[in-house]
C-alpha cells in the first residue's frame, strides 16, 4: 500500500482516540489526526478549539490556525479562551488531547519556547540567557499538559529534539519522572503516548520514563534507538504497528483534502 | 450618551504614548485583531511600548519588527500554520524585545484578575514548569520563584502559584460591529477580549462596521462589550488584514507569508513599512492599498451568512462621515 510517514503518524495518533471523548487538538497535524479519528471511529468524539468554537469542521482545506474562518463557517457556540481552555481544558474536563514539540525529553516534557546553546540551558549555568533560537511558546499546550486526563504528543524523531532533558519545559509532562506531578497538583493525568514518524513511546507505570513500544513497518527498533537522544528502553513485547487500512487511508484523505500529509 | 466616534489617526495620537502597557486584540494569530491600529502606531512611532499580547499577531509582529516593543507578556509568540513571527523572533534573539512567557489560558486568566480587581489569581497553568520558573524580568535568578510564586489553599492545604493580576493602561480591541457609543458584538470567538476590556484602564474599538444602536436593543445577549467600558469607537473596514475576521473576510494567505517574510529583516520592514503603513490615511485609501480585487475576493467568505441578521442596521459609509463631522 503506498502512504507517506506522516500518514502512518496520523492514523497511529488517530487510533489513541476513542469514540465519545471530549477532545481538544492543536493546529496542523494535530488536527488532521484528531477529525481523521473522528470521521473513522469516533463519530462520537466532541471536538472544540481554544478559543471555543464548538461543534464545527473544517471547511474549504485545512484552517491556517485554530480560529481561522476555515474552523468557523459551521459551529453551533463560539465562547471564548477561559471557557475553552480554562474552565474545559485546565480544570480537568477533557478527556484527550494532542500537543505539538519542537523538544521532548525522557519524561515527557515538551519544549516549544526555545533553544539554547549547549551547556547555556537555564537549568544547566543557573541563569536565564537569551535563546539561540527563540521558537513560539507554549499557547494553549501547556492548559493541556496540565489539564487533560491524557493526551498524545506528536513529533518528529530525530536524536536532536529527543533530549535526555529539554532545554525548557514550556508544557509539563511528568517533569522528573515518578509521581512528580502529584507536588504541583495537576488534575490531568499527563501524556500516554509520544507518536512519531518512527513509532509509538509509552510511560513506564511507575518511572514514568518512556520506553519503546511499538515500531512501524518501514522503521525499526535500532532505528528508533539511534533517533533518540536518551538511553531508550526497549519493551519485551515491543511490536510492529499494523499498516493503516484501506478504510483508515480513504478517511485521512478526506480529512487531509489538501494533501499535506502525502509530501514527503 | 457621547458620541466616540473618532479617527484611527485621533485615536492613536490620544491613547498611545512612549513607554506605555498596551493590551490588543485578544485574539489569535490568524483572528481578530486590530491590525490596522498597529500601523498607525508604526506610523505615528509609537516607542518602548510594554505588550500584553495573549497571543502575537501581525499587530505585533510589525510593531516589535519596527523596534517599538520593549517588553512584551505573551502566551504564544508565532504565526500559527504560517511559522514564526519572523519580526518579533528577530526582536527577541537580538534583546531588543524582552519576552516572558505565561500561557494562552494564564493571560485570560490575568486579565480576569485585573478586572475583578484582586491582586493575583491562583493557578495551576505555567506551574511546575519553566513558564513559572524562568523569568526573562529577572535573567540572573534561576530557577525563579518569584514570577509564580507558591501559595497555599487555605481549604486545603495544596500547594499552587499566583499569577499576577494585569490592568493594562490601554487596550485596542477589534470587533465586528460597533454602535457609535462603544457598544459592540464579536462574531467568532471572544478569545480574551471579554476581559481585556473590563481589565483595560482604557479602552479604544476598532470595528469593522458602525450599526444602529436598535442593532443592540435586538441582541443585548451578545453585547459583551458595552458602552460604559469603551472610551473611543474607530471604523475602519479590513482592519484586521491580513488576518480574518470572521463573518466578514477570510485570511490573505498570501500577504501573510509576504509580511512575515519582509519583517525578517530591517531593510525588509522598512520596505513593508513604506508600501503598507505609510502610504494611507483614510480607510478609503487603506482598501486601495490593499486593491480593490483581493478586498472583493477575501470578503468572500464561507462565514458570511454570520452577518445577515444585522445587515439592516449597517451604517453607510457616508452615514458614517456624518456621524463623525465629515472628518
Amino acid at each position: 500500500m503506498d502512504y507517506s510517514k506522516n500518514e502512518m503518524m496520523a492514523i497511529a495518533t488517530g487510533r489513541e482516540f476513542s469514540d465519545g471523548e471530549l477532545a481538544i487538538f492543536g493546529v496542523g497535524l494535530s488536527m488532521l489526526a484528531g477529525f481523521f479519528a473522528q470521521r473513522n471511529h469516533a463519530p462520537n468524539m466532541i471536538a472544540f478549539t481554544e478559543g471555543g468554537v464548538y461543534g464545527s469542521t473544517p471547511v474549504g482545506g485545512l484552517p491556517w490556525g485554530i480560529e481561522d474562518n476555515r474552523i468557523s463557517a459551521n459551529a453551533t457556540s463560539f465562547t471564548n479562551a477561559i471557557d475553552a481552555l480554562g474552565m474545559l481544558v485546565a480544570s480537568g474536563r477533557v478527556d484527550n488531547a494532542v500537543i505539538g514539540a519542537a523538544q521532548i525529553d525522557k519524561f515527557g516534557n515538551v519544549n516549544t519556547t526555545g533553544i539554547w546553546t549547549e551547556g547555556t540551558q537555564p537549568w544547566k549555568v543557573g541563569k536565564y540567557t537569551l535563546p539561540k533560537v527563540r521558537l513560539n511558546g507554549s499557547g494553549g499546550a501547556n492548559e493541556i499538559a496540565v489539564g487533560a486526563k491524557k493526551y498524545i504528543i506528536m513529533a518528529a524523531h530525530e536524536k536532536k529534539r529527543f533530549a535526555e532533558k529539554v532545554d525548557y519545559i514550556s508544557s509539563p509532562g511528568y517533569i522528573n519522572g515518578g509521581d512528580d506531578r502529584k507536588k504541583y497538583g495537576f488534575p490531568g493525568g499527563g501524556p500516554s503516548a509520544i507518536v512519531t514518524n518512527l513509532g509509538i513511546l509509552r510511560p513506564d507505570p511507575v518511572t514514568k520514563e518512556f520506553y519503546l513500544d511499538s515500531y512501524f513497518v518501514f522503521s525499526s527498533v535500532e532505528e528508533i534507538i539511534e533517533n533518540t537522544g536518551w538511553d531508550l528502553k526497549v519493551s519485551p513485547n515491543v511490536k510492529m504497528i499494523p499498516e493503516p487500512t484501506e478504510k483508515e487511508l480513504e478517511n485521512l484523505r478526506a480529512v487531509d483534502e489538501t494533501g499535506s500529509l502525502r509530501k514527503k | 450618551m457621547k458620541n466616540k466616534l473618532i479617527t484611527m489617526q485621533e485615536a492613536v495620537a490620544q491613547y498611545t504614548w512612549d513607554g506605555m502597557t498596551f493590551a490588543h486584540g485578544g485574539a489569535l494569530p490568524v483572528g481578530s485583531d486590530c491590525i490596522a491600529f498597529f500601523r498607525e502606531m508604526v506610523r505615528q512611532g509609537v516607542k518602548n511600548v510594554n505588550l500584553i499580547s495573549n497571543c502575537n499577531t501581525q499587530g505585533s509582529n510589525l510593531l516589535a519588527a519596527a523596534g517599538g516593543v520593549a517588553r512584551m507578556e505573551v502566551g504564544f509568540s508565532g504565526l500559527e500554520v504560517y511559522g514564526f513571527a519572523n519580526g518579533l523572533k528577530r526582536a527577541v534573539e537580538s534583546g531588543k524585545t524582552i519576552l516572558e512567557d505565561y500561557s494562552n489560558g494564564g493571560i485570560p486568566n490575568r486579565l480576569f484578575g485585573g478586572a475583578m480587581g484582586w491582586p493575583f489569581v491562583p493557578t495551576f497553568v505555567s506551574w511546575g514548569s519553566d513558564q513559572a520558573w524562568a523569568s526573562a524580568d529577572e535573567p540572573d535568578t534561576y530557577p525563579n520563584d518569584k514570577k509564580i510564586p507558591a501559595i497555599k489553599d487555605p481549604f486545603t492545604g495544596v500547594t499552587m502559584g499566583a499569577m499576577k493580576s494585569l490592568n493594562p493602561e490601554v487596550a485596542c480591541i477589534h470587533v465586528t460591529m460597533a454602535d457609535i457609543y462603544g457598544n459592540c458584538i464579536m462574531l467568532g470567538t471572544e478569545w480574551s477580549r471579554f476581559e481585556l476590556s473590563r481589565a483595560a484602564k482604557k479602552v479604544v474599538i476598532q470595528a469593522d462596521y458602525i450599526v444602529d444602536t436598535d442593532c443592540m436593543r435586538q441582541f443585548p445577549n451578545l453585547v459583551r462589550i458595552p458602552d460604559l467600558v469603551v472610551d473611543a469607537v474607530v471604523y475602519w473596514p479590513m482592519g484586521v488584514w491580513p488576518a480574518c475576521s470572521t463573518g466578514v473576510y477570510d485570511s490573505d494567505e498570501e500577504h501573510m507569508f509576504y509580511m512575515n517574510k519582509l519583517l525578517k529583516t530591517e531593510e525588509g520592514t522598512v520596505e513593508y513599512i513604506d508600501k503598507y503603513v505609510k502610504s494611507y490615511s483614510t480607510p478609503e485609501e487603506f482598501l486601495d492599498v490593499i486593491g480593490k480585487e483581493k478586498v472583493d475576493q477575501l470578503c468572500k467568505s464561507a462565514t458570511n451568512f454570520l452577518v445577515d441578521p444585522y445587515r439592516k442596521w449597517i451604517k453607510s459609509d457616508a452615514e458614517i462621515k456624518e456621524l463623525m463631522g465629515g472628518r
